[in-house]
């Protein structure tokens, strides 16, 4: 890949974000951490994978990211400017410079206008090519990203989901940016029609040079498609490295613990049972003192109760938060 | 031209048809509606008064028609006047939400505090009688009514992430507003629109009626009401002309509306009409379980050549084509395929689920049952199905949290399907709740029966309704997509779930519909793979995924990312839609060693070796 070596582009530090719920009329309100102690820092050009469990924060760290959503506390900058500390109008002028693409791909198109009117949109916010340009901007838009140019007129329920995601790619494209969050971009796709937008992503990525933050609970995607991967549990990020080492020998016990449960086709022969990782995610309103992953570990002793573990270092870039943290083989093969 | 715009022709002629006929009242050859004929008042319809002449001998055509001049342009104008600035407070107030929804919203909900009538006088009697106090008064009585929906619409619609796309490309909120939001609230702002119009008529009417409205001698239809009901004894058609001018005119104007709104529906949902104007299940005459005779064989459950079809107007549209398979006691058979693939439509007719439009069209599904008799599943009636379902056969269902009643407690959910199929008295069956739930893996089962759905988490859900599937011993259990929304560790440990299950009964088939292959390499000893509504491929799954016989099955293995591939096998295009099925292989414009012969006739089933089936004419070149 021709990117500059470590050229960061988007930096979040110390993010948290606290969503207070009631309970009950009167209640007192009590603190629900959806993120907490975030550092991430994206360099142009690189992917991040980000995988967890539902509720373990992933879609408000990308929403976050992105600027949509304020952090309790912590500062996001793009490009060396803070996100939360603009003016509305600076805001909205560097919102051409990231964009989105949602998980559902029925939901994030409006279904009252037609596709070139929604991929025109940000061309003409951020006045990308003059107007009279437009419409080849537009087709020149549909056909990277493998759409046929007759579907510029239709509307959105013309289309099948991978199409729509196409267009929804074809949208976020359009104000050509350095960065694009994607939630579980392929996870509501066919199989058939998910390697067709990871290969549209992988492709782009390649061409545009974009920087990627990649949500996803499909471990096997991420693997494909990142460089980076970033594991969260419970608000956290519990192990942060290089797609090689995170998943070829996972230091952290929840890491390991996703990867096994993973379905796979290649069965390992070992016995299913042995794999399941028993209980549920805790509530985050009662999150288990110390490291919140030890009321499922297989490895947890009394020492993991005491604090949270910090993310010490386990190789050049690579980093776990576990008190027994140590690269393990797993038991599911490596790729041939 | 769609039927929907059709549909809107009648209501919006006779709406225009109103419209010029009062906007042209002063150039029409009217008499004047005030010149009085004492001696012919009360003077039934004739040549010259086709409707007839008033108290006062007025002509009664030219003051209905002079008469809605008003009244529309009172209802009409305050109508728009109120939407206006009822949704714009209510976008406002919707999109920003904070201190802006307490100075838009909040405040004009004050209004509705105020008895209507109440506050329609107090205005009118301030300003005085006549038509632009009242439209000013109709205007701020129903302004709070369009805020508050337009408000509900918008908290809805600023959610959704095509809004949130907008934000993320830097778009101005006014703009979103404008070009997004309005435009998908329509359908409520238009059905409140005709609503406000129709009770704006009824109290113009009213307040003209009391004297608060247009002032005499201007006609309008409440005061002409209001007249002719004095003389009702003497002529009562006074009464009916007004009154059908304005009943009709809000009818059309209801009409409208309500086509208007699904003319601009992009989806072009129509109502699919009232459940008692659909086709019942037990509509068609099948006779009551012809017991087939069949070749004795061991197996649970047999398809043969099952077909299911959208019965559409005339022609039948065929979703599935010829399925067959079969499931032997103790087996698990996944069906694996694409959405649109039928999979989910062939596991819901085996139980008479299908929705109301779709039935099966051919083929039988012969299940053995306890009693060792064969029943073909798919000629029962609704009422010996039922009797099956539970005890012979039994579904789990994607999403769990739509499947179980939110209202009842685990519990009764429970104990009302045991009680379906056994005689049992309520300590038994409280027993043999908790017996369930701990067989189904659920922590505290003592606990979780006096719990209600939305206090389990999604896995516990999911448990939970495999309890009720179990709860009657299924001798089959047909699970559709049964992990699809679930989070890889929950998903393993529901897996996990159904094989201790398959364990504990030994006899018991499973039927297991999943479009992911690595489940299906978990957890399935036979594999069918179907696209497009027919069966491609069939065999024991190590077999079929080691060797794949079916150019799909291949790519379906090569698009998955698992392995080191740097790059992923997609298969280009998409599923056909059921209506425009290709004519030979149904695979082939997506298959990479389509020929000519493929795309003639559909493929038949052959046999690359034992136990193994396959649809395609070149297996033994390119696989």
């Amino acid at each position: 890949m021709q990117t500059e070596p470590e050229q960061t582009l988007i930096e979040g530090r110390g993010l948290a974000r606290n969503f207070p719920q009631r309970r009950g009329l009167l209640g007192q309100a009590r603190d629900v951490w959806a993120l907490r102690d975030v550092n991430l820092t994206i360099a142009r050009g690189e992917t991040v994978g980000v995988v967890g469990e539902s509720g373990c924060g992933k879609s408000t760290l990308g929403r976050i990211m992105l600027g949509l959503d304020e952090p309790t506390t912590g500062t996001v900058d793009f490009d060396g400017r803070d996100l939360f500390a603009l003016s509305g109008p600076e805001r909205r002028k560097l919102a051409r410079r990231m964009q989105m693409v949602f998980q559902d791909p029925f939901g994030s198109l409006d279904p009252r206008r037609s596709v070139g009117a929604q991929i025109a949109d940000g061309l003409r916010t951020h006045d990308i090519v003059p107007a009279n340009e437009i419409p080849t901007e537009v087709a020149r838009l549909a056909q990277q990203v493998g759409l046929s140019h007759d579907a510029i007129n239709r509307r959105p329920h013309e289309f099948s989901g991978g199409q729509r995601q196409r267009i929804a790619i074809a949208r976020a494209l359009a104000t050509r940016p350095d960065f694009i969050v994607a939630d579980e971009p392929v996870s509501a796709l066919d199989v058939s029609i998910q390697a067709q937008v990871v290969n549209l992503l992988m492709d782009l990525r390649r061409d545009l040079n974009l920087a990627m933050l990649f949500i996803s609970h499909d471990l096997h995607v991420v693997r494909h498609l990142c460089n980076r991967i970033v594991v969260m549990y419970l608000g956290r990020i519990v192990e942060e490295g290089p797609a090689d080492k995170v998943f070829g020998s996972p230091a952290h016990p929840y890491t390991r613990a996703l990867l096994e449960s993973t379905p796979s086709m290649k069965p390992t022969g070992r016995d299913l049972g042995d794999r399941v990782l028993p209980g549920e995610l805790p509530s985050p309103m009662n999150p288990p003192s110390g490291c919140a992953f030890r009321t499922r570990c297989p490895l947890a002793e009394p020492a993991c109760a005491q604090a949270v573990p910090p993310l010490d270092p386990q190789g050049p870039g690579w980093r776990a938060a576990c008190i027994k943290a140590g690269p393990v083989k797993p038991a599911i093969p490596e790729p041939a | 031209m769609t039927g929907a715009q059709r549909r809107l022709i009648l209501p919006a002629s006779i709406a225009t048809f109103i419209a010029v006929l009062v906007l042209l009242a002063p150039f029409l050859p009217l008499a004047d509606v005030r010149a009085m004929d004492v001696p012919g008042r009360f003077s039934p319809p004739s040549a010259e008064h086709w409707l007839g002449q008033d108290e006062f001998g007025r002509d009664v055509m030219s003051r209905l028609i002079w008469g809605g001049r008003a009244s529309l342009f009172i209802a009409i104008g305050s109508a728009l006047a109120a939407a206006v600035i009822g949704t714009t407070l209510g976008l406002l107030g919707g999109f920003f939400r904070g201190l802006v929804e307490i100075i838009t919203v909040r405040a004009s909900e004050v209004i509705l505090c105020l008895p209507p009538l109440l506050l329609a006088l107090l205005v009118v009697t301030i300003l005085g009688a006549g038509t632009w106090p009242l439209i000013l008064a109709l205007t701020l009585l129903y302004t709070p009514n369009y805020a508050r929906v337009v408000y509900a619409a918008t908290l809805q619609v600023r959610s959704l992430d095509y809004v949130t796309a907008q934000t993320a490309m830097g778009t101005h909120p006014m703009q979103i507003l404008v070009r997004t939001v309005l435009p998908n609230i329509l359908p409520p702002l238009l059905v409140q629109m005709s609503l406000v119009v129709a009770s704006a008529m009824v109290i113009e009417s009213g307040l003209s009626f009391l004297g608060l409205g247009v002032v005499p001698p201007t006609p309008s239809w409440g005061l002409m009401i209001r007249a002719a009901r004095g003389a009702m004894e003497q002529q009562w058609l006074l009464l009916l002309w007004p009154s059908l001018a304005l009943a009709g005119t809000i009818l059309t104007f209801n009409l409208l509306c309500d086509r208007l709104q699904i003319a601009l529906d992009p989806r072009g949902i129509t109502g699919s009409g009232a459940l008692w104007l659909r086709r019942g299940h037990d509509g068609p005459p099948k006779s009551a379980a012809p017991a087939p005779k069949i070749a004795k064989s061991d197996a649970l459950l047999q398809v043969e050549d099952m077909s299911i079809s959208l019965a559409k107007g005339s022609k039948d549209i065929e979703l599935v084509r010829n399925v067959s398979f079969t499931v032997m006691p103790g087996e698990t058979r996944a069906i694996v395929g694409e959405s649109g693939s039928g999979k989910t439509l062939s596991a819901l007719a085996l139980t008479g689920l299908l929705p109301d439009v779709l039935s099966v069209s051919g083929g039988r599904a012969l299940l053995r049952t306890r009693a060792d008799e064969t029943v073909d599943l798919t000629r029962l009636d609704e009422a010996a199905l039922r009797a099956l379902r539970g005890g012979e056969l039994s579904m789990v269902f994607q999403d769990a949290s739509a499947a179980l009643n939110p209202v009842l407690r685990l519990g009764e959910q429970l104990g009302e399907v045991i009680k379906a199929h056994n005689d049992m008295d309520d300590g038994a069956v409280a027993e043999r709740v908790v017996a369930l739930l701990r067989q189904v893996g659920m922590p505290d089962p003592e606990q979780r029966v006096r719990a209600y759905p939305h206090e389990l988490s999604g896995g516990q859900r999911q448990r939970a309704m495999i309890a009720v599937a179990v709860a009657n011993d299924p001798r089959l259990l047909i699970a559709d997509e049964p992990t699809t929304a679930l989070d890889p560790t929950i998903q393993a440990q529901i897996l996990k779930l159904f094989q201790t299950l398959k364990e504990a009964t030994a006899d018991m088939g499973l039927i297991f519909v999943t479009h992911d292959l690595a489940v299906v390499a978990e957890i399935a000893d036979q594999v069918t793979v179907m696209y497009a509504g027919q069966v491609v491929e069939e065999g024991p799954v190590a077999e079929v995924f080691a060797r794949p016989r079916h150019p799909y099955t291949a790519a379906l293995i090569a698009s998955v990312p698992e392995g080191g591939a740097e790059r992923l096998v997609a298969i280009p295009g998409t599923v056909p839609v059921p209506a425009e099925m290709p004519k030979g292989c149904r695979f082939a414009p997506r298959c990479a060693h389509a020929i000519d012969a493929c795309r003639r006739d559909i493929p038949d089933i052959e046999r690359p070796a034992p136990g193994r089936r396959t649809r395609c004419i070149r297996w033994k070149e390119v696989t």
